[in-house]
């Protein structure tokens, strides 16, 4: 297909010169199309690098739902394995990776790098899934109001990771597991039923009485 | 395959564990707050004792205990291994701090499953679905550095050694990070610990690497294999990797919960014997021996009057020949009443030095002597009865006793050559296993008398 040819030909250039084309023109003259079909699939080259990262999202998803055992996780163990199969994916682009996150990072700490706009979505449609089917098996506490935050906040988690990962000096990455597999246990440690909540019911109980 | 031997962690142990420190700083920030506990405890000890309350040394050490497990419980990995040291060295560690650290061989929260599954990928790039018929996501049992998955390939029950991600990599910082606790516990001074630091250390990381360990075990199983009684797992290196050991799911039961179904005296014996004619051919033959007799690596059974399953290759120690020599010089009857012959004999073995002043020699001397009459008395007899509760308490309060003596406390250095460390706590480890079992066994070595120095 003309577009994967597209992205594949984008990938190749920038992971050889370590940056992406002068000009649209310059990488349709290699791929021998008229430059106009380019922005039949693409506006800049901005949105190549939002549709790859995208693109490991979701592989990311597909390929950790493949797993027997898929069924059996619960929502912890979904996101665990999500993160994990990204990280398997990442490593085998972590040059793409880091650069592509390097060339939009934001000046402000904390905020998105724009490269990750499509990738964040689906993330957050796919954490919203989880939660919900975690609400459903209690896996979660059902808090109103709060709980439409999740999303974000697990959204802020997974830059901590993609953080941590390009941080991450150690053989093969093992400390990105470790922390991976430590943000996630907290994570569902605080979106749970914990002591927050027995809490709140006093407080609520207390009000109650009056 | 029954499933009687079938550990399945409680739904406590299983829970994952929250506040497990990650960075360095952290892991040191938890161990600096141990040491002020320990310390807080022994101000309020003596707090106690000066306006006459009743505060016995035991109290003492059961709360630092408990505050130096809650530590390491929090530092998985080879932080537990440490632990898990401390605990067979029972004649070093008074009795509260062994029963806490004992904990410590069936308690580690495990892996999640995905993570588990990454290790496959990682490191034998396939998941253990497609690599076995049926593979079990919770483990059935921690190990220290990683934990126990259930397995079957082509109708063959297979367990599957997992290990935790980074271990290897956070040893030596962990080793760091102990050390001065551990030193403080232990009443010994920082200076003169090296050569045995690096020892323990060189195991440590040696038991990061499985490949080793399936070498190990395979040799050590293949050179045992005309031992009777003895079972051993065979390893599979296809299903094996640095981070994965895949080996034969032996049948039996750990020690504990095979006394409680009240084994007979006949059975108990043959057990007892197949463990120390294991460890005599290790020690004598092979000068290689499986340094890690905790209860947690053997695998018992009533079967023809008693089968022992031995687990876990982890732990080598190879023996030079010339500390053997000297060691089991020690053993033989008539040395301790030679004065002169053990004097040299303990110089050799760095125990003592040409320059020691007189008292201290005498000192020395002393405390040896009593270790080793008790120590060798298994030795010096053709049969001994381990079951003999007051020779293990002797053998436990000799330790406790050392700790007390104030003239040792003073004693700032640690002596003896650093290949005492695990030789040491092979012996303690077997005798420990032989007195749980209450075995009578026949220890009498005729090659002792060939032995020369």
């Amino acid at each position: 297909m003309e577009k994967e040819r597209i992205k594949q030909a984008y990938l190749d250039y920038v992971l050889r010169k370590s940056a992406p084309p002068a000009s649209v023109f310059k990488l349709t003259q290699k791929l021998g199309i008229p430059e106009a079909e380019f922005y039949r699939y693409y506006a800049t080259f901005d949105a190549i690098d939002r549709d790859i990262w995208a693109d490991f999202g979701r592989q990311a998803r597909e390929r950790a739902a493949l797993e027997p055992v898929w069924n059996e996780y619960g929502s912890r163990e979904r996101l665990l394995a999500f993160y994990f199969t990204l990280l398997e994916i990442l490593k085998q682009n972590r040059s793409y990776a880091l650069q592509s996150l390097r060339r939009s990072m934001p000046k402000v700490p904390g905020f998105t790098p724009r490269v990750l706009d499509d990738f964040r979505q689906d993330f957050e449609v796919f954490a919203e899934d989880l939660l919900r089917e975690g609400r459903r098996t209690e896996e979660v506490a059902s808090r109103p109001l709060v709980q439409e935050q999740y999303p974000r906040a697990f959204w802020q988690q997974i830059l901590f990771v993609l953080g941590f990962f390009a941080k991450d000096d150690s053989l093969n990455f093992e400390r990105t597991d470790a922390a991976i597999e430590k943000a996630v246990t907290l994570s569902f440690d605080l979106v749970g039923r914990n002591s927050l909540d027995s809490a709140l019911d006093l407080a609520r109980f207390l009000l109650h009485r009056r | 395959m029954s499933d009687s031997q079938e550990i399945i962690p409680t739904p406590e142990s299983s829970k994952p564990l929250v506040s497990l420190p990650t960075t360095k700083v952290a892991r040191a920030a938890r161990f600096a707050k141990t040491g002020l506990k320990v310390g807080a405890n022994y101000v309020k000890h003596y707090a106690r004792r000066s306006v006459g309350a009743e505060s016995t040394t035991e109290n003492l050490h059961a709360a630092n205990a408990a505050e130096l497990y809650g530590a390491l419980s929090e530092m998985k990995g080879s932080v537990l291994k440490v632990a898990q040291m401390m605990a067979m060295e029972k004649n070093i560690l008074p009795s509260a701090y062994a029963d806490q650290f004992a904990q410590a061989q069936y308690q580690t929260p495990p892996l999640s499953g995905p993570l588990v599954i990454k290790v496959f990928r990682d490191t034998l790039g396939r998941s253990p679905y497609e690599l076995f018929d049926e593979f079990d996501i919770n483990a059935r049992q921690a190990a220290s550095i990683g934990q126990v998955h259930f397995a079957r390939k082509d109708g063959k029950a297979l367990a599957v050694k997992v290990q935790y991600p980074g271990v290897a990599d956070s040893i030596r910082s962990d080793i760091r990070l102990v050390k001065p606790i551990a030193l403080r516990v232990l009443g010994l001074s920082e200076s003169q610990v090296r050569p045995y630091l690096e020892e323990v250390e060189t195991r440590l990381l040696e038991e990061t690497d499985y490949k080793l360990e399936l070498r190990r075990g395979t040799e050590i199983a293949d050179r045992s294999a005309e031992l009777p009684h003895l079972e051993f797992a065979r390893y599979y290196p296809e299903y094996s990797s640095t981070r994965i050991l895949t080996m034969d799911w032996l049948p039996g039961q750990h020690l504990k919960e095979f006394l409680a179904t009240n084994p007979s005296q006949a059975v108990r014996n043959q057990l007892g014997q197949a463990l120390w004619d294991f460890y005599a051919f290790q020690i004598h033959t092979l000068r290689q021996v499986h340094a890690d007799p905790h209860p947690g690596n053997f695998l018992l059974r009533a079967d023809n009057g008693g089968t022992l399953g031995v687990l876990d290759f982890g732990c080598v120690k190879d023996i030079p020949a010339e500390f053997y020599e000297q060691f089991f010089a020690l053993l033989e009857p008539g040395v301790l009443t030679d004065e002169v012959r053990l004097a040299t004999l303990l110089t050799a073995l760095e125990v003592l030095r040409p320059d020691d002043p007189a008292a201290q020699r005498d000192l020395y001397l002393r405390t040896i002597k009593a270790s080793l009459e008790l120590v060798a008395q298994p030795f010096q007899q053709p049969s001994f009865d381990f079951g003999n509760e007051a020779y293990i308490q002797s053998l436990y309060a000799l330790g406790d006793d050392l700790m007390q003596q104030p003239e040792l406390r003073q004693q700032r250095e640690p002596r003896g050559s650093r290949h005492f460390i695990y030789v040491n706590r092979t012996y303690v480890g077997l005798y420990a296993l032989l007195s749980e079992l209450k075995a009578e066994v026949r220890t009498e070595m005729p090659f002792l008398a060939e032995a020369k120095l």
